[in-house]
């Protein structure tokens, strides 16, 4: 035992303390908390629960764009803080004995869980948006279970260690590191800050300049907006689209070509396209509002449509559109993207456009509305 | 107060292990719980704290160790960009040179930890 004591790592640093361990968890709790909100939200958007589909709002336009774009930004930072958490906390790892009782053994499994999962969702979130999946299984369904279960862990951590975080919430007039820990923590900070400060800009137009690191410069755009499906891999070509007509299903069913639709009255809006994996973009977009091309086919308003894409393949091929989407006089079956006639990457002949709607739910190559 | 936090992380816990059971490719989660672990533990941590034993001595310690947080932080999240195998899916997804970029960024923490030595030191 003694033996096995005096081979395990000493450590001196007196920054591995409750106090640091409290400042810096304050911060990574707080990136934690809007990254776990800002995902359900998402999550909602995109799969809503039958009861929530009617309710799902419109307004703010700008919604989706600002709750995924803090989604990515508070997952970004959260990757620097828990680094730095890891590190405060490091030499417990080497606690001997290994557990004292039940209670202390338990107590470290949760917390082997709590990195563990917390670790696991901050990496496969930054792979995403990379576009890279190394693994087995789907990056949707298992980022939103491990989300539950770093929120849970994270829940029971607070109660444990409760006591710990109340006598070390506030620093004591006595404390002798405050100096070289207040310097720590403005390091941790500056890095927080120049890791939002490279990538954030793919969400946050001002800060366009300063996006050296992120997946998405939204510079790099064709017609001002970026691309996640292109043409090719849905397998759409020109000469697919060039007999294009596109049907709508209801009470009066009815066929309507391109050069038929651009004659109707048009509605140009300024819209964003938001991206699941946190690049967006403002746009204008101009085309038929949706609700009336459903009135020509006698569908009521309130009523949920089924769109469905030309493309071969894919996951979101057919959407459903909740009701209040459908109803909003923004939401367009858009024909031109800033000024310009949809290009075949955007969706040509025509793409949905509705206001707080996550990107991957704007379908593009738009063949068919009909009741849901 | 205490035992309701538990109590509710404890529900949450239920409610994501629910979820996450019936998966598909669970083994892959298992593998990446594991190596999340292994790859701190292992390979991160020890390799932090040899930097921090190094800058341990130096003159203005408090900014060459910010000044490498930082660093290693925008090393951090830009290494899965360098490592990731094929090309970008399309002409609008990491369409950043993304090495040299990280140079510049590099750079210019470097050059801000050395005004701020400059500083501190006229003071």
């Amino acid at each position: 035992m003694g033996a096995m004591r005096s081979a395990l790592p000493q450590f001196r640093g007196r920054l591995h303390d409750p106090r640091t361990a409290v400042a810096i968890g304050r911060w990574l709790g707080a990136a934690i908390v809007v990254c776990f909100l800002t995902g359900l939200i998402s999550h909602v958007l995109q799969h809503p629960p039958g009861w929530a589909a009617g309710l799902l709002p419109t307004r703010p336009v700008w919604g989706y764009r600002l709750t995924q774009g803090l989604h990515v930004a508070s997952g970004l930072a959260a990757i620097v803080l828990v680094m730095a958490k890891l590190w405060t906390v490091y030499p417990r790892l080497f606690a001997w004995p290994p557990f004292r009782s039940l209670t202390h053994l338990v107590e470290r499994l949760t917390i082997a869980l709590l990195v563990a999962a917390t670790v696991f969702e901050l990496f496969t979130g930054l792979i995403n948006i990379l576009q890279w999946y190394p693994w087995p299984f789907s990056f949707t369904q298992a980022h939103y279970a491990v989300a539950w279960i770093v929120a849970g862990s994270l829940l029971l951590h607070l109660a444990v260690k409760a006591p710990l975080i109340r006598a070390h919430w506030r620093r004591k007039t006595s404390d002798v590191d405050a100096a070289d820990r207040r310097a720590l923590l403005a390091g941790v900070g500056a890095a927080v800050g120049a890791v939002t400060l490279t990538t954030v800009g793919q969400a946050f137009t001002p800060l366009r300049a300063f996006d050296l690191l992120a997946p998405r410069n939204p510079d790099n755009a064709t017609q001002g907006v970026p691309v996640n499906r292109t043409a090719a891999a849905a397998q759409v070509t020109h000469a697919s689209a060039a007999d294009w007509a596109l049907e709508v299903g209801g009470p009066a069913p009815y066929r309507i070509s391109l050069a038929e639709l651009t004659a109707l009255p048009q509605r140009r809006v300024r819209l964003p396209i938001a991206c699941v994996e946190g690049w967006s973009v403002d746009a204008w977009w101009t085309g038929v509002p949706i609700r009336d091309l459903l009135a020509r086919a006698g569908i009521p308003p309130g009523t949920a449509v089924r769109v469905t894409s030309m493309e071969v393949w894919g996951y979101y091929r057919t959407t459903a559109m909740p009701a209040p989407y459908a109803d909003d006089p923004q939401t367009l079956l858009a024909l031109r993207l800033n000024d310009e006639v949809l290009s075949l990457d955007h969706g040509y002949p025509a793409r949905i456009i509705a206001p707080n709607r996550p990107g991957v739910l704007q379908t593009k190559w738009v063949s068919r509305l009909e009741v849901l | 107060m205490r035992i309701t936090l538990g109590a509710a992380g404890v529900a949450l816990i239920t409610v994501g292990l629910f979820l996450l059971l019936p998966l598909p490719g669970l083994w892959g989660v298992v593998v990446g719980f594991a190596g999340a672990i292994a790859l701190h533990d292992v390979v991160i941590g020890p390799l932090v704290l040899l930097a921090g034993l190094l800058v341990a001595r130096l003159p203005d310690r408090a900014v060459v160790r910010g000044a490498l947080i930082t660093m290693g932080a925008l090393v951090l999240i830009t290494v899965p960009v360098l490592l990731r195998p094929g090309p970008p899916p399309n002409p609008t997804l990491l369409a950043q040179p993304y090495g040299l970029n990280l140079l510049i960024c590099l750079v210019a923490v470097a050059v801000v930890a050395v005004v701020l030595v400059l500083v501190r030191r006229r003071r």
